[in-house]
């Protein structure tokens, strides 16, 4: 049964499923239907569940509006109000349009990354296949600390994620086809209605003013492009075209552009006329005026086309800036067309006070932050190494003298004997030594213990290095307990070690003790997790302690 | 063996410190400079009889300065007459006798020219090391220490240097100690990923150099060989040079210090330590019984 906090976006009376009538009933989350007379809802879909929606053809006698689910189930509504079914119908599907996209984002996003950090990092998949895939931590708990990303920047993401601008050559891009006789089909799509509505927020006014109730869509775009607003030469403001109004909106807006001026004030657009020396040269004559009545036909024609293209231009200039407030922006566009609105007068102080920008920032010096310099009083200290200071044998200067000269006595008749540089008894002491099990070879027997494990138990007690560490992180996090939260949260953890110890660890244990490899591999994780239980059972007598 | 055509250069560096030799001489009369020299003969012979296109070079390292032994400057290669040259007569290959004879005659001029001014003790290993690296630049090479006295401690920027410049270069440093362990060397052999190993008997020199330290990279991983030594990277303070393994670091000019203590005698910068604060008890105030 609905809660009564649930806000009833629309109710649709009349609406069959199932072969059984009953009411439609739109809310804030969700969708249900319930049959008519009874109170409780017999169907109800969340709208996050709902992958998409279906609508029966226009021809066809049923009007009906089909759900599919991401579970592929799909359940269909048949409206059989006689009068406004098909009003009913539009009314749902547009309500649902607006709405599903909503949460469908939201739903399918965590997903997606939660899928997306376990693809891209492998022990991280691992941690996951270790600890929830054997159900030693639930799954909430993983993704409580790894998530917070997504789920609490979700309305910032969409804050920073860039607007799709509008081309300029949408409307060229509209490419007309001839249909075969005297006819042109034009190819509306979504994006280009988008750019329409945006660029000229006239048309979308007319738009909702005039769909669904006095034209079909179809109806309204063939009017636009019969209308005289979207071909070349309006000079023909026509009589029944709805698009007169917007015809004359656009003139106004043009106008008011004109009279805000340039922006820039550096920039003088009004010394750059056209300055004429004499008939014949430059241009002549008088400035063409306003009215339509001076014009040749010609000179109106290229003048409609040129502020045809400027108000273009400007127009999808100021889509872009707009950013979707298009209701307020018109009211200003319009409320600014009573000759010298505020707006122009907010330029005129500026154009006189502008000075030239005459230090550049990046030009300047470079101010560095003050630095202090170093000040060593006694630098040999780091030319001396890591040598414990010893007391150097002392030789006496005789001692000097008299083994250099020994030594060089010894050399001056120096021949190499290369036929006796070895005894064999020498050799043998020698190879014997170096042999394993020698006097140099002791070290090694101690250092093979990654030559003695096999790489796969290796690799299974890394695997439980890096789980272990990831419980004992989250227990450890959790001291000093100040909240019940966080009290909760450690005797949880505790029971989560006991149980990873007795699921993961004993049985690895017995397994390397099966293959009769002596060499302790666990030692330090049973370590590990008898402090982190030592410590438990401190915090557990002493909270005893406080409650007594 | 392998085929290639890259030419493998082994540089041996062997510590003559005349002091170390002269009194080694006195302690133990059968293992000698000369039986020393023998065997670097030995391995240099065995190394250039490997592949032709191995290469020898020999410095030896002396208090005051370094020297190649060879190739030396009075070496013409194949131009020579040949009277020298084959002068051994017992049909060996020509470049060996050549070689043994150039390197012979080298440490003779070596010792004999050298006068001993001032007491300085120490072997100028660096610098050797240095030479070595230069003389290695086109080629793969390698460097074989073969080390008689004790450290010097005043060389230690340098040599760290050196071994860093080694580790770019991909040059393998390896060493043999004769007599006392090495902490430098210890160090360089672990960052260069050579060998280091301290002979238990002088005596048996040859054997060692030709059973650990001929073979090089590719065919070291074929073999049994001695394991790495544990290697002692603790720093020592600045004030006391005590090998310590938790210290302070000043964070201005990183000098280490056992101690804290509020200025760095170093750069005298002050630090403040934030002492935890105190939490004032608070006075519960009486229930007023009613």
């Amino acid at each position: 049964m609905a809660s009564l906090s649930e806000e009833v976006l629309l109710v649709v009376k009349k609406v069959r499923q199932r072969k059984q009538d009953g009411t439609l009933y739109l809310m804030a989350e969700r969708i249900a239907w319930g049959p008519e007379g009874k109170d409780r809802f017999t169907v109800s879909h969340l709208y996050a569940d709902i992958r998409c929606q279906k609508i029966s053809p226009d021809g066809k006698a049923k009007v009906q509006l089909q759900l599919v689910l991401h579970s592929g189930e799909s359940t269909t509504f048949h409206f059989a109000n006689e009068s406004t079914a098909l009003k009913d119908r539009e009314a749902a599907k547009e309500l649902l349009q607006q709405l599903l996209p909503k949460f469908k984002k939201k739903a399918n996003k965590e997903l997606e990354e939660k899928n997306r950090m376990l693809q891209e990092d492998p022990v991280l998949f691992q941690l996951y296949k270790d600890l929830v895939v054997s159900q030693v931590i639930s799954a909430e708990e993983f993704w409580a600390n790894r998530l917070g990303g997504v789920t609490n920047t979700d309305p910032a993401q969409y804050k920073y994620k860039q607007e799709v601008g509008i081309s300029g050559a949408f409307l060229a891009d509209i490419r007309p086809q001839t249909d075969g006789c005297n006819g042109l089909r034009y190819n509306l799509t979504a994006d280009i209605i988008e750019s329409i509505f945006r660029t000229y927020p006239a048309v979308k006014q007319k738009y909702n003013e005039n769909v669904p109730h006095n034209l079909t869509e179809k109806e309204f775009w063939t009017r636009f492009f019969q209308s005289h607003y979207f071909h070349r030469d309006r000079i023909n403001t026509g009589t029944q075209d709805i698009f007169s109004e917007c015809a004359k909106q656009d003139e106004k807006g043009l106008k008011s552009m004109v009279v805000q001026g340039v922006k820039n004030p550096l920039v003088d657009l009004l010394s750059l006329e056209d300055k004429t020396l004499d008939e014949g040269y430059g241009v002549c004559g008088a400035q063409p005026s306003t009215s339509n009545s001076n014009r040749t036909v010609k000179e109106s024609s290229n003048y409609a086309i040129i502020k045809r293209f400027n108000h273009h231009s400007a127009m999808v200039l100021a889509a872009g800036s707009r950013k979707g407030e298009t209701p307020t922006d018109q009211a200003s566009e319009t409320s600014s067309t009573d000759g010298n609105s505020r707006d122009s007068d907010f330029f005129q102080p500026p154009v006189k006070k502008v000075k030239l920008q005459e230090e550049y920032e990046d030009l300047q010096q470079e101010n560095r932050p003050k630095t202090v310099p170093l000040n060593l009083k006694k630098s040999d200290r780091y030319a001396h190494g890591p040598v414990p200071l010893q007391s150097q044998q002392y030789t006496t200067s005789q001692d000097i003298i008299n083994s250099v000269n020994y030594i060089q006595h010894e050399m001056a008749n120096y021949k190499p004997n290369l036929t006796q540089v070895l005894s064999s008894t020498v050799a043998t002491s020698a190879i014997s030594a170096l042999s394993p099990g020698g006097v140099l070879m002791q070290a090694g027997a101690q250092q093979a213990i990654n030559q003695m494990v096999p790489s796969e138990v290796q690799g299974e007690l890394k695997h439980l290095y890096v789980a272990a560490g990831e419980l004992l992180r989250h227990f450890w996090s959790c001291f000093p307990v100040n909240t019940p939260f966080l009290e909760e949260k450690v005797i949880k953890m505790k029971s989560n070690l006991e149980r990873f110890q007795l699921t993961k660890l004993r049985p690895f244990q017995e397994k390397i003790q099966r293959q009769y490899l002596s060499t302790n591999l666990t030692g330090h994780l049973e370590e590990m997790l008898q402090t982190a239980y030592n410590k438990f059972h401190i915090w557990q007598t002493r909270r005893m302690m406080r409650k007594t | 063996m392998c085929a290639d055509d890259e030419v493998s250069l082994l540089v041996i560096v062997v510590d003559v410190n005349p002091i170390w030799w002269g009194q080694q001489a006195q302690r133990e009369p059968e293992f000698t400079l000369s039986k020393c020299l023998d065997a670097v003969m030995v391995v240099g012979n065995s190394h250039m009889a490997m592949a032709r296109t191995n290469k020898l070079a020999v410095i030896a390292s002396h208090c005051q300065d370094s020297h190649f032994l060879f190739p030396s400057k009075s070496w013409r290669g194949a131009d020579n007459g040949g009277d020298d040259a084959s002068s051994s007569g017992d049909g060996k290959y020509e470049l060996l006798s050549v070689a043994n004879n150039l390197i012979a005659e080298e440490i003779r001029n070596v010792m004999s020219k050298s006068e001993y001014k001032g007491n300085s003790t120490e072997t100028l290993l660096a610098g050797s090391l240095a030479k070595a690296l230069c003389s290695g630049q086109e080629m793969k090479s390698r460097i074989l220490v073969i080390k008689a006295a004790e450290d010097c401690a005043r060389q230690y920027m340098n040599f760290m240097n050196v071994i860093f410049a080694a580790q770019k270069q991909n040059i393998l440093i390896d060493a043999c100690v004769l007599d006392s362990d090495s902490g430098l060397l210890q160090q360089a052999c672990d960052i260069t990923g050579g060998l280091y190993l301290k002979i238990p008997q002088k005596v048996a020199l040859g054997q060692y150099l030709l059973w650990v330290f001929l073979p090089d990279l590719e065919q070291r991983s074929q073999l049994v060989l001695p394991p790495p030594a544990h290697v002692d990277y603790r720093a020592a303070c600045f004030c006391h040079r005590n090998l310590i393994e938790i210290g302070y670091v000043c964070s201005v000019c990183l000098s280490i210090f056992c101690n804290f203590s509020p200025i760095c005698t170093t750069c005298e910068t002050a630090f403040k330590i934030q002492l935890p604060q105190m939490v004032k008890p608070k006075k519960k105030k009486l229930k007023q019984p009613t």
